[in-house]
């Protein structure tokens, strides 16, 4: 165990959900309040697995970290390759700590076929930690589409009233893209394999491959769509607003948390070092598209009367900014970037927790049916209100440092009216989120059933207030985090400029660390490759 | 030479498809002498597939018959798939036939017959041989589809079965007799000669043997009777008859094709066969969208299936009859599965079997409703399932020979598939059921035949490694030209 800890703590912490996941299947369906707690528990010894994770990671190190590397179809070249930098290190400790603060949440409120639920939740974390640790790009492909059966189901069994529709929209919108990238990811294997005669299908050796730049474009294009649907990119968003809406509140917190962060996480991984120069020359259309979502996520945002509808468009306003930072490229815009993936994470979380909260209470999701209730649930109020400043980046809270990062690092590069239009995306965060706070809390109190309102359970109080004490904490303390990520950022761009500046050859590029094939390769004709 | 000269090796070649006839002969008799044995009909086909199987790792290496009859690794790989099938089918039938009040010998007798002849169709490297497995093969099959004598749509399936099934047979035979006289000769090896390919009437006799043998893969536009069939005939002969004769015709024309075109494909044949890919893979998929019974749909999503494997056949090359094999063992598991979770899932055989009446087995009947979404998941082609690793071969072979209109066509069929598959999961999870009868109790067969399916979906999406070198192997042993 204790080697297994050391050496394969990578494997442990994929895989741990799934041996819960197994091990639920052996519970009689009756025993559903074991299920849950059983499923939380996991979730919970998973979280303390990966707090190694950071605490050995090695700050002054840009390379990929807590490598493992075994072959998987040697024949062709697919390895199980995992590892972590910064980036990755940082949104897989976001996953193990927002799947046990929504199964804590839902054990009072998960009903229905729990032990399905349980097992849901937890392959789902599987497969979002596998793609965020994958290094091998068929692996990353199987874990990435994993993903999407378990909320698929998620969605379609104990969601709302039009969850079968968002379950159906969520589940062709994301698979039309990753099929475009499926193709793409063999062309470049076949391609690596005709230029070197060796199958391979790890990042780093791929991303060594020399690529005609209409190549390279097509191949972006197809990565760049998978990716952009995720995020959601303007104008591919409209899975989004019906998939959080219709989830129940852990598949939107999880939805929101950590899924959308895996689009920006693919593009800043695959498609950015694979196709540096089709990256940069799309780049102002991915600031651009970043920018158009940031204000049309946000405009929408203040037009919705559904709470639950309203934290979606401003995922998609949030999540514009991110792609903002990611299109200007400075470090200081990509580090803004990921911190704000990470605070988007917890603030839009809570959110839609507390949101949840209210649900359960009134089963109506409507604005209109709440107002003047922050006497009666102060407690509520007040975890909404710091949740709510901290999603409209209020300094001292977290939401403030990304925010600000990402719109100097934008003003440093040469697009500086990004930044410009950006920002007033952040003064319309605030205009729709306050205007919310004051709709639902404040306001005078007109239905006479919000009288009754029950006060926040202590497991929602609980799961709540852990969000609120990091949002506190990255407000407070954003060095602990940013320090992590610096060399990683820099890693990246490195990736991408260098790669631009030594293109010749069948191959290019420094190396990421963790190829099988060495450079230089005389580039041999395709016709001598393939028998 | 003369047929009828063989040595003991010879006999130790044919041994596997002996012991299937024998084996069915014994239950025929059986039946009719001491029907109280009839519980055991299983357990003894079960017997005779393994025996098959056993004879058939022990069959001396290189052909036999002085070159008539295959036991190298292809035939090994391919005798493997077909025996896993039918040993599925049998599982499934034995609580099927009894809940339907069919049970009945003659139905594990023909089913062993029919995948006797089947057997004979991959193995043979003559023509005749290919023929004769044929035949047999479809003389079975055409009294299993109107097993159920009372029941106006099995003998429809029956008939409609025959009439297309001579029809499509006198195809074949018409290229078999082209293919004769050009050659001089039954053998397969005997096609392979210089400039053969480019005489307009061995095209000709290619394009017969195409359309014969697309109609027992039900490919578009040969497809039609898929659906009525399955439809009518009892669902475990369906789990049997809808994977191994499409496998098996494609490694015949496999076997033809490469002895004939020493030189690679020629250009014109290969964008008939992409486009008879494309129809399929395009038809199957969009009719499937609009089916309500579950058996129509899984008839139409066969047909797609088809199509995807017709990519690998317009690729050409061992890579791509690799990347067939592996998609075969794929598509045996999850559509032997459905199958086996519709035999076991629907509780009145006589009358069609709508996707409706699945509404809330999810809660009712878990453990087969998982099964099922297994299947279709893994039919649709989701990772870390067997269908991923077939369609992830498949595309393989053809972005690597550079047909990338075929793969993204492909994958976006694929796309179109989700939306049907998912209906079938949509109404056993998320409605309510409006059957108050459940589905019927499942007997110990059927849970072993849906677990061995679901293990073989899972084992083969995550270990697919020992399964593609088995196939490579295999597929190695054709001589192909090389590009």
């Amino acid at each position: 165990m204790d080697t297994l800890l050391q050496d394969r703590l990578l494997t442990v912490v994929v895989f741990l959900p799934t041996a819960g996941a197994a091990l639920l299947l052996l519970f009689p369906e009756s025993a559903s309040k074991a299920a849950k707690w059983f499923a939380f528990c996991v979730s919970v010894v998973e979280f303390a697995v990966s707090i190694p994770l950071w605490t050995r990671f090695d700050v002054a190190k840009a390379g990929f970290q807590f490598v493992e590397k075994s072959d998987w179809i040697p024949s062709i070249g697919i390895s199980y390759a995992l590892g972590i930098d910064g980036i990755s290190l940082l949104l897989i400790l976001l996953t193990t700590l927002l799947t046990p603060v929504s199964l804590l949440f839902s054990v009072s409120h998960v009903q229905k076929s729990v032990r399905a639920f349980s097992i849901a939740f937890l392959l789902l974390e599987t497969g979002m930690i596998g793609s965020l640790a994958a290094l091998d790009l068929a692996l990353f492909y199987v874990f990435w589409e994993v993903m999407l059966v378990p909320m698929y189901f998620i969605i379609g069994i104990w969601g709302g009233a039009r969850r079968i529709y968002a379950a159906m929209k969520f589940f062709l919108f994301t698979m039309a893209g990753s099929l475009l990238m499926f193709l793409a990811i063999l062309f470049l294997a076949v391609r690596h394999r005709a230029l070197t005669g060796a199958w391979s299908f790890l990042l780093a050796d791929l991303a060594r491959l020399d690529l005609s730049p209409s190549t390279q474009a097509l191949l972006f294009f197809a990565f760049a769509l998978a990716f952009a649907i995720k995020v959601p990119v303007f104008p591919l968003h409209t899975w989004l607003p019906d998939a959080h809406t219709e989830a129940p509140t852990a598949g939107s917190i999880i939805l929101a948390g950590v899924l959308l962060k895996l689009g920006v996480y693919g593009y800043l991984r695959f498609a950015l070092p694979l196709f540096p120069e089709a990256a940069l020359r799309y780049a102002p259309w991915v600031g651009a598209l970043g920018v158009i979502g940031v204000i049309y996520g946000a405009m929408v945002a203040y037009a919705q009367k559904d709470m639950k509808r309203l934290v979606a468009y401003s995922s998609v306003s949030h999540l514009g900014l991110v792609v903002v930072g990611i299109g200007a490229f400075t470090t200081t815009a990509l580090s803004g970037a990921v911190l704000q993936m990470v605070n988007h994470g917890l603030s839009t979380g809570a959110l839609f927790l507390l949101v949840g909260v209210l649900y359960e209470r009134r089963h109506t999701r409507e604005i209109a049916a709440y107002g003047g209730i922050a006497g009666i649930v102060p407690v509520t109020t007040a975890l909404f209100l710091v949740a709510t400043l901290s999603s409209i980046g209020l300094p001292g809270l977290n939401g403030f440092v990304g925010e600000f990062l990402v719109l100097v690092g934008t003003w440093s590069s040469p697009h500086r009216w990004w930044a410009v239009a950006a920002a007033t995306g952040v003064i319309l965060s605030a205009v729709y989120m306050l205007s919310l706070v004051q709709r639902v809390f404040w306001n005078p109190l007109v239905h006479e059933e919000n009288r009754a309102l029950p006060e926040i359970r202590k497991t929602e109080f609980v799961a709540a207030s852990v969000l609120v004490v990091l949002m506190v904490w990255i407000g407070v303390r954003p060095n602990d985090i940013l320090s992590r990520l610096g060399p990683s950022i820099e890693a990246v761009q490195r990736s991408v400029s260098q790669r631009q500046a030594l293109a010749a050859g069948g191959l290019r590029g420094p190396s990421l660390g963790l190829e099988n094939s060495r450079p230089p390769f005389a580039k041999r004709t395709p016709a001598a490759q393939v028998r | 030479m003369n047929f009828l000269q063989f040595g003991p090796d010879d006999l130790a070649a044919i041994a596997p498809e002996i012991v299937l006839a024998a084996m069915g002969g014994l239950i025929v008799l059986l039946e009719a002498f001491a029907p109280a044995t009839r519980r055991w009909f299983a357990t003894l086909s079960l017997a005779g597939i393994a025996g098959s199987l056993y004879f058939l790792r022990r069959a001396p290496a290189g052909a036999s018959f002085a070159g008539h009859y295959d036991t190298s690794a292809l035939a090994v790989a391919v005798g493997l798939f077909l025996g896993a099938t039918a040993a599925v089918a049998v599982l499934v039938a034995s609580s099927y036939l009894e809940r339907a009040g069919e049970e009945r010998g003659e139905f594990y007798a023909l089913l062993l017959w029919g995948h006797l002849g089947v057997s004979l169709m991959t193995r043979g490297l003559d023509l005749l041989i290919v023929f004769i497995g044929l035949e047999t093969l479809s003389l079975s099959f055409y009294v299993l589809a109107s097993f159920f004598r009372r029941t106006e749509a099995s003998s429809e399936a029956g008939l409609k079965y025959f009439l297309t099934g001579a029809f499509s047979s006198a195809f074949t035979l018409y290229g078999i007799v082209f293919l004769f006289g050009k050659s001089g000769g039954i053998l397969i090896a005997n096609l392979a000669r210089p400039g053969f390919a480019a005489d307009p009437l061995v095209t000709l006799a290619l394009l017969l043997l195409l359309v014969g043998f697309g109609f027992k893969m039900s490919l578009a536009p040969f497809h039609a009777w898929a659906p009525d069939v399955y439809q009518g005939m009892p669902t475990p002969a369906v789990a049997y008859l809808s994977v191994a004769p499409k496998g098996a015709s494609l490694v015949v024309l496999y076997r033809v094709l490469s002895a004939v075109f020493q030189d690679g494909m020629p250009d014109r044949f290969r964008t008939g066969v992409a486009a008879l890919a494309i129809l399929s893979m395009t038809l199957g998929n969009v009719v499937a969208l609009a089916q309500r019974d579950v058996k129509r749909l899984l008839a139409y999503s066969g047909i797609a299936h088809m199509g995807y494997v017709t990519i690998a056949l317009a690729v050409f090359g061992w890579e791509s009859l690799a990347a067939v094999i592996v998609y075969f063992f794929a598509y045996l598991v999850a559509n032997a599965g459905a199958f086996a979770a519709v035999a076991a899932l629907y509780r009145d055989e006589t009358r069609p079997h709508p996707i409706g009446l699945l509404a809330g087995e999810g809660r009712r009947a878990p453990f087969r409703a998982a099964v099922f979404t297994l299947c279709f998941l893994s039919l649709a082609g989701i990772p870390a399932t067997a269908g991923f690793i077939g369609k992830f071969f498949v595309f393989k072979a053809a972005i690597e020979r550079g047909f990338y209109a075929l793969a993204v066509i492909g994958v976006l069929n694929s796309l179109v598939s989700i939306g049907y598959y998912l209906k079938v999961v949509y109404f056993m999870y998320m409605r309510d059921s409006v059957e108050p009868e459940g589905p019927p109790p499942m007997a110990m067969a059927d849970r072993l035949a849906l677990s061995l399916c679901a293990a073989g979906i899972l084992a083969l999406g995550i270990f697919p490694a020992p399964l593609w070198a088995l196939a490579r192997r295999a597929a190695e042993t054709l001589p192909f030209a090389s590009p």
